[in-house]
């Protein structure tokens, strides 16, 4: 007789380790990681341009700014870059010849108001195309189990330390943000969740969107990726109290 | 052909079922194109508009929700009112929903008397911004109109950009295209299994469902280098697998995962909870989901047995077995009958897909007429129903576009399908639509 | 105090009151001063008699040759107390609040305060009833004052009316009773069991019960406050002492009859449990300022009634212990009761006055300029009723409830059974009137999105109601000693000295908890607000040290929507539809839709302008209006056979009389 707990049985025990555990292949897909140059060259003038979001530069990639189209990989990039890419403010995410940092273990951001054993979060949708709210939401599956690390996700931003903001802040979601942003009591944290906040992603210098999340409220931390993987928002999130994942270059 | 009705759902009227058995598809702003479908011959009609008020206002109501501003998707407001009548607000941010969209109920307390959802919130200008871009980067834009119905958007664009061009396109590439679509609408389909379950409060359920669809979108991350396929359709996309021995692997995993759903769906249907509380519950009647031009899951689950992948048939799906769900009820339990009949029935296009997969290239496929000098239409199946795509290309950028999203369909019908409902049902409501406020907001 | 005097205040007292009637025709205030004063001269005799004991005025003789006096025992002064006190607050609002043209309202209103303190006073059951019916027709004056179309006031006054005389009515067959059984009207004189005895108790039951509003008459309660939008001074008055008087009478005749059966207890609290019940879930849905607060005082009666039950099915079964503390519960009760639903009504009067509907969902915020004294004290009388702790109804509440849990001592199984079932409504009830209660603070003081901040407030208004709410706390947390205080009067009740169920354990000093059985159940009002100050001096103190963040104050969060207003936030009405639908059954809700009507427009579904209402009725209102049919009906037919109007029939009649009397006196003789 078919049952649920035998169904429970036979799948047994399958939450990913993550973050004891590096993150394995399955749950980062080709795209996942960001792209870092494969050679020491700069960047010609023709990869430069085939990038549609204008994340490379000569310097190296905006990381903030790439949405993971790879375009750019004939001009000698490749996704390559560590799964745990979040970081605490803007000018991180520009990358200069990472490879200088081969070796280099880059470890976690100081704490954010002492919420290491519990955080509670709140989810705003300021105009994503919904990837990046389901990979938020696969957090709850179990095979990511946020529940276990003590991330709890809120219904009222009133019980809420820290704001997830999803997707590129559009002039009708404004008011509702700043409402959002107001109603989480302090101390509260702001994590940007995909290129979209963070540089307007692909829809970048759109009339009637906001360039950046940065300009509404004060951003702690920026999770790059078009959508990020759930390992890597939950690393964003991690490294919000402190507990992230020692950042690894391969 | 129409499949006999078994019994006309709840609210059906006698007579107007004596009116031609069809619904508009699609219409064009400056009113030059409209599309047709006729249900009782199977078949799809383009021309200019026939004389039918009525579609005007469903026009409208599809128009007007994918321009900026705040737009009402759901239709004209129901003037109701009565003693201690008032709108409850729900949004734009509700965790109830994912999205970011308001609804605004009229009720008297624990019923909603008329429901008026509001769109407008998430508009990212995707089809005024794309105008003037090349066709690949239009598409990366397209592919994020919404992430999770990504494969059908960038497949019926790219398909009406095809065919404004008059460009033929390989096989190969439909055939991939059609990989993507199925994977796509088999994640969907599981996915809404595991909201609505959460709604229900089978947490066991729910959990096995989520992580069912966490494997697919793992599978479709591997296969396609991007777990929602974006870049996956365009050249100089992400790495894809379709080589024959990535294929042979993709059928082998494809086997576990649907004996798993077919287990899971068993104990679904025997957990009688479960089934009393999609039961009966959003009883959308046949002649609401007409008028309104329903189309996708919603549709079939009126008893009407359209579907774009039958009716409108495209390389590979012309060469491919596929039969329909009989489901006429309307509730939420028929929409999400004739989901589960479509999983099964994915699964099984993916098998002949792949075992029919001939070794090296077999050619290009001629173009498909187009509808007007250098003007194309796209239609595909996504997985929330019929999508059309309306594209004009001048030198191999996008000189217009216009788009009917299974979305802007359905949101008049659901929020007529919930009228003399309970607070309580909004929920199953709406994960058995399947609908997002994204494909509205475009 | 000597005697003499005490004889001598009491006797002023009441003669205030009357006089403040005759000096109202001169000026409205003068009168209500007046009752003030009489009302403090009243109180004052009352703590006195509680203190040493009882007083008695000299004698007279009534009008059926029995001596009179006005005397008041210890179980008069309860009520005498407890009415005194609603009376001082009424009077001061009144003397503000009372904007008629004519005096009549002033009139009516000492007429009925004055006969009730007479008929609390009575020694005897003439002057009780002389008092009786004099309350009845002054309340009927008070009544016809009410503003509103004149059709519906006066058949509002007239129902009241008519359930007041039926009420007489029946009290007059018990006055009977008790005459034919003991031979005197004194309240004295005690009745043995037998079948007698219960043709009082059932005569007193239903006429006292019609007075407090009791299914199945709770519309005489609800329906003339409610329908006929009486002042607020007058709906105090009646809703608090009205029933008060009736309780008192209730208390008094059942005391004078000894060896109760167990079925008279056992009625007693199947009927009180079901006025709770009814009253409760009527109240949760009602959306009348006034008419809430009315099925509220029917919930509060019943739970006396529930009592007092209990109380006399223990003295039935020889259940001592139980006995005294049932019985102290019912007064409590009473007590409890007054005085925090004059507090609600006087606070719904000045809803009133500033929005001007009685209609919650109009109010909706609309209030303006309250005090927040007035506030404090609304909130505290309506958390009162609703059984919030520390105050008065929280220990009248847990000592009615504690009396029913201890049913399982009754020795018989079906009188367990009764309180079993009683147990259920009561605690039923309580949650509804939770709900009642919250909805009525919520939707007219407590929340000014529409009025702005509490503001200076009307004038005396703030203080009156402020210090209703004062008194009810006080009730509240000195419990144990107003019980101790209140011995007397369950001793002028049981015949016998009786000791209040105070005690202390568990460290908390004697005297400081209320026991409600040996062993059973312990509670320490005053050591609630004790031990909550205690326990937030550790914040308090943090708060002090200024160790806290600076506070920030945020907008309202309605899902990012703006925290708008208009047509968009939740009713009074849609606050309790969830009760309406879960008790249909039991309130027969049911939606009526006028202008309905599924237009096609071209093919396009569209949905006619159309209203939407959902009802709820009264069971019993169609019972009255049914009984009312048929005696309209009985009356036509009858007028068409015995009075056709025609003089021949009539000569007839008195033919036939004539030769009945003749044939009789020759029979006789």
């Amino acid at each position: 007789m078919p049952s649920w707990i035998g169904q429970a049985l036979r799948t047994g025990i399958r939450t990913t380790l993550y973050p004891q555990r590096p993150a394995s292949e399955v749950e980062v897909p080709a795209t996942g990681r960001p792209p870092v140059p494969t050679t020491p060259d700069p960047p010609s003038a023709d990869v430069i341009s085939s990038c549609p979001s204008g994340a490379i530069s000569s310097s190296g990639v905006d990381q903030g700014k790439c949405i993971r189209c790879a375009r750019c990989l004939p001009g000698g990039f490749a996704f390559r870059g560590p799964v745990e890419a979040a970081m605490g403010s803007r000018s991180e995410l520009l990358q200069d010849a990472p490879l200088s940092a081969v070796g280099r273990v880059l470890g976690a951001l100081p704490p954010l108001g002492g919420f290491a054993r519990s955080l509670h979060v709140f989810l705003v949708d300021a105009g994503s195309c919904n990837s990046c709210n389901l990979e938020v939401m696969a957090l709850s599956n179990p095979l990511y189990d946020s529940q276990r690390l003590g991330i709890f996700f809120t219904n009222s931003p009133r019980h809420a330390d820290a704001l997830l903001v999803v997707g590129v802040p559009t002039d009708e979601m404004v008011p509702s943000l700043r409402r959002a942003y107001e109603a989480l009591p302090d101390p509260k944290v702001v994590i940007a969740v995909g290129a979209c906040p963070i540089s307007g992603g692909a829809f970048a210098g759109t009339p009637g969107l906001a360039t950046s999340l940065d300009d509404l409220l004060p951003v702690d931390i920026y999770v790059p990726g078009c959508p990020p993987t759930p390992v890597q928002i939950l690393d964003g999130i991690l490294r919000a109290v402190g507990r992230g994942r020692p950042r690894e270059v391969p | 052909m129409t499949t006999p009705v078994r019994a006309l759902p709840r609210g059906a009227e006698e007579g107007v079922d004596a009116a031609p058995l069809g619904a508009l598809a699609y219409a064009s702003e400056d009113g030059s194109l409209a599309v047709y479908n006729d249900y009782e011959v199977g078949r799809s009609v383009i021309g200019p508009p026939p004389d039918f008020a009525g579609l005007r206002t469903v026009a409208e109501t599809w128009r007007r929700s994918s321009k900026a501003g705040v737009s009402r998707p759901g239709g004209p407001v129901d003037p109701i009112d009565g003693y201690g009548v008032f709108t409850f607000p729900y949004g734009p941010i509700s965790m109830g929903v994912p999205e970011s969209g308001k609804f605004e109920v009229r009720t008297y307390g624990e019923r909603i008397l008329g429901l008026s959802p509001v769109a407008g919130f998430k508009s990212r200008r995707i089809l005024s911004s794309v105008v003037g871009s090349t066709i690949p980067d239009a598409a990366l834009r397209i592919e994020r109109l919404a992430g999770n119905f990504s494969a059908a958007h960038t497949a019926a664009f790219l398909a009406a950009a095809e065919s404004a061009e008059g460009r033929p396109v390989a096989r190969e590439e439909l055939r991939i295209r059609a990989l993507g679509q199925e994977l796509q609408r088999i994640y969907n389909h599981v996915h809404v299994l595991a909201r609505i379950a959460e709604a229900a409060a089978q947490n066991v359920g729910a959990a096995q469902s989520h992580a069912l669809a966490e494997d697919l979108l793992r599978l479709q991350g591997s296969v396609f280098g991007h777990r929602w396929l974006f870049g996956a359709f365009l050249p100089g996309g992400p790495r894809r697998a379709t080589d024959r021995e990535a294929r042979e692997k993709l059928a082998a995993r494809l086997v576990p995962l649907a004996r798993t759903f077919s287990d899971l769906w068993e104990l679904f249907l025997g957990s009688r909870t479960f089934v009393d509380r999609i039961q009966s519950t959003c009883v959308v009647p046949r002649t609401v989901a007409l008028q309104w031009g329903a189309v996708g899951p919603t549709l079939r689950a009126c008893g009407v047995d359209w579907d774009d992948r039958l009716r409108v048939p495209t390389v590979p799906y012309n060469d491919l077995f596929l039969d329909l769900p009989n489901e006429s009820d309307g509730d939420a339990l028929a929409r999400l009958l004739v989901r589960a009949h479509e999983v099964r029935a994915s699964f099984l296009l993916l098998e002949q897909l792949l075992d029919r997969w001939p070794s090296g290239t077999d050619g290009d496929e001629p173009p498909a007429a187009n509808v007007g000098p250098e003007r194309g239409l796209g239609r595909v199946e996504s997985p929330s129903g019929d999508l059309v795509y309306d594209v004009y290309v001048k030198d191999g950028r996008v000189a217009g576009i216009g788009m009917r999203s299974a979305s802007q369909a359905n949101f008049p019908v659901f929020a007529r399908g919930l009228r003399d409902g309970v607070f309580t049902d909004f929920h199953f409501a709406w994960e058995s639509f399947g609908i997002v406020f994204a494909e509205v907001d475009a | 105090m000597s005697n003499d005097v005490l004889a001598i205040l009491l006797v002023l007292a009441v003669a205030t009151f009357f006089l403040g009637a005759a000096l109202s025709i001169v000026r409205r205030s003068l009168g209500y001063l007046a009752a003030l004063v009489g009302s403090v001269l009243l109180l004052s005799t009352a703590v006195v008699v509680l203190l040493g004991g009882p007083v008695s005025s000299p004698n007279w003789t009534g009008p059926l040759g029995e001596p009179e006096s006005l005397s008041m025992d210890a179980l008069s002064a309860f009520f005498a107390l407890a009415a005194s006190i609603v009376w001082i607050a009424t009077s001061v609002y009144s003397i503000f609040y009372d904007d008629r043209r004519s005096p009549m309202l002033a009139i009516s209103y000492c007429l009925t305060v004055g006969s009730i303190a007479l008929l609390v006073n009575a020694s005897s059951e003439v002057l009780f009833l002389i008092g009786w019916e004099t309350m009845t027709l002054a309340s009927y004056g008070m009544i016809l004052q009410a503003r509103g179309a004149a059709e519906r006031v006066s058949s509002a006054a007239f129902v009241f009316l008519a359930f007041g005389e039926a009420s007489t009515l029946f009290v007059i067959l018990a006055v009977a009773g008790l005459r034919v059984g003991t031979g005197s009207f004194l309240f004295g004189a005690h009745l043995g069991p037998g079948s007698l005895a219960t043709i009082v108790f059932v005569a007193a039951l239903i006429g006292f019960g019609l007075k407090m509003g009791i299914a199945p008459f709770h519309m005489s309660e609800w329906l003339p406050i409610a329908h006929s939008s009486a002042p607020s001074n007058a709906s105090a008055v009646l809703s608090s002492t009205l029933t008060l008087a009736g309780a008192y009478g209730l208390f008094r005749m059942v005391s004078l009859l000894n060896s109760p059966p167990l079925w008279w207890g056992a009625v007693m609290l199947g009927i009180g449990a079901v006025s709770a019940l009814l009253g409760a879930l009527f109240a949760a849905v009602s959306e009348h300022t006034k008419g809430l607060p009315a099925y509220s005082t029917i919930e509060n009666n019943g739970l006396i009634l529930v009592a007092l039950g209990v109380a006399l099915l223990s003295r039935s079964d020889g259940l001592e212990e139980l006995f005294v503390f049932a019985l102290f519960a019912a007064l409590y009760q009473a007590l409890a009761h007054a005085v925090a639903k004059t507090g609600l009504f006087l606070s719904a009067g000045y809803v009133e006055h500033t929005s001007h509907t009685f209609d919650l969902n109009a109010v909706d915020g609309r209030v303006k300029g309250t005090s927040r004294a007035q506030l404090l004290g609304t909130v505290a009388a309506t958390l009162s009723l609703a059984a919030g702790p520390p105050l008065a109804g929280f220990v009248s509440e847990w000592m009615v409830l504690e009396a029913l849990f201890q049913s399982y001592r009754f020795s018989q199984s079906w009188v367990q059974f009764v309180g079993l079932l009683a147990g259920a409504a009561v605690a039923l009830a309580a949650g509804l009137i939770l709900v009642a209660m919250v909805k009525f603070v919520g939707f007219s003081v407590l929340w000014r999105p529409r009025g702005g901040p509490p503001g200076n407030g009307a004038p005396g208004l703030g203080t009156v109601v402020g210090g209703v709410g004062a008194t009810v706390v006080a009730i509240g947390v000195l419990a144990p000693w107003i019980l101790q205080f209140l011995a007397p009067t369950a001793s002028a009740f049981a015949g016998y000295s009786v000791a209040a169920p105070v005690g202390g354990l568990l460290s908390v000093p004697q005297g400081w908890s209320i026991l409600s059985g040996s062993p059973f159940g312990i509670l320490s009002p005053p050591m609630i607000p004790l031990a909550l100050a205690i326990g937030s001096l550790v914040g308090l103190g943090y708060y002090a040290l200024g160790r806290h963040r600076p506070r920030r104050r945020a907008a309202q969060w309605m899902a990012g929507s703006a925290p708008g207003l208009d047509g968009e936030t939740y009713t009074s009405f849609g606050y309790s539809t969830g009760i309406r639908i879960m008790m249909g059954s039991v309130l027969g809700t049911r939606e009526v839709r006028s202008d309905v009507g599924t237009v096609s427009v071209a093919g396009v579904d569209s949905v006619e302008p159309y209203s939407v209402d959902l009802e709820v009725f009264d069971s019993f209102k169609l019972f009255y209006a049914a009984l009312v049919r048929l005696g309209n009906g009985i009356s036509d037919v009858l007028k068409v056979w015995i009075m056709p109007g025609r003089l021949g029939r009539y000569l007839a009649y008195v033919l036939v009389v004539v030769l009945a009397v003749v044939i009789y006196i020759a029979a006789a003789y």
